[in-house]
């Protein structure tokens, strides 16, 4: 029952990263972005990382995927047409390179044992919060101060020049 | 092979095709979003990690990750949409100040 899920999960997964790959429109590459990203949220699910799951819905499918859509909407369609697809010489180059980097790293992954430190955590929501929450507090402060800056530059970036 | 590690192994997959999204997209939006498949493959390894070792700190440590991808992709889409304004680019073949 496990490995079907898998199975679903990840055919589901690489179909959608070939859409973002290889689709022309940058709108139809956005969308499979969108299904890409419900994929990973069902392997969060999956793996037992619930809050991560609904973080990634929230986040991802909602936020960054509109976000997406509304600088797509600003620029020309003309424009975009010059641009769209791939080079095709880099790919040639590139895959090769990347298929032999993903042979090892998944050789090592195979060979490899992992140390176990601990079990299998109940209740993994509440967990993860304590933790961010006590252990990880002040990381978790200096990231609402990188996301204030991010907005401010945002705003600085994207307003009108006089 | 347990099912940990061939979570491990897609999100892998999911690192390098992002990576070959850089390579080889024309379009400077799509090489942000080849950008954002990248974190969700060390997203997605952090986790299946997570669970083959027994922890929550992988969990925590992708939540930082979600807030600067967020925080990226305001300014990256504000840095795309101001060469935009500023030159007309679009596509990533265009930008060679700094080589000529």
């Amino acid at each position: 029952m496990e490995w079907l899920i898998f199975g679903f999960l990840s055919s589901w997964a690489i179909l959608s990263v070939f859409g973002v790959l290889f689709l022309k429109n940058p709108v139809h590459a956005i969308l499979s972005f969108v299904s890409l990203i419900l994929a990973v949220a069902g392997m969060f699910l999956h793996l037992g990382a619930e809050l991560l799951a609904g973080l990634q819905l929230v986040i991802y499918a909602v936020a960054i995927v509109v976000f997406y859509v509304l600088v797509i909407t600003t620029v020309p369609w003309e424009k975009v047409k010059r641009f769209e697809g791939f080079y095709k010489k880099e790919l040639i180059f590139g895959f090769p390179v990347l298929l032999l980097a993903f042979v090892l790293f998944a050789y090592a992954v195979l060979k490899g044992n992992f140390a176990r430190v601990g079990m299998a955590v109940e209740n993994n929501p509440k967990a993860v919060g304590k933790a961010i929450f006590t252990t990880y507090l002040f990381p978790l402060e200096v990231a609402s101060v990188i996301l204030l800056t991010a907005m401010l530059g945002a705003i600085l970036l994207g307003r009108k020049e006089e | 092979m347990s099912i940990e590690k061939a979570y491990i192994l897609i999100s892998i997959f999911l690192f390098l095709s992002g990576l070959l999204g850089v390579i080889i997209r024309k379009n400077l939006i799509m090489l942000l979003l080849s950008t954002e498949l990248m974190l969700n493959g060390v997203n997605l390894a952090l986790a299946s990690v997570d669970r083959l070792v027994g922890g929550i700190e992988g969990q925590v440590f992708a939540l930082f990750i979600l807030a600067v991808a967020a925080s990226e992709v305001a300014v990256g889409l504000g840095l795309v949409i101001a060469l935009f304004r500023l030159k007309g680019y679009e596509g990533s073949s265009e930008i060679t100040h700094l080589r000529d």
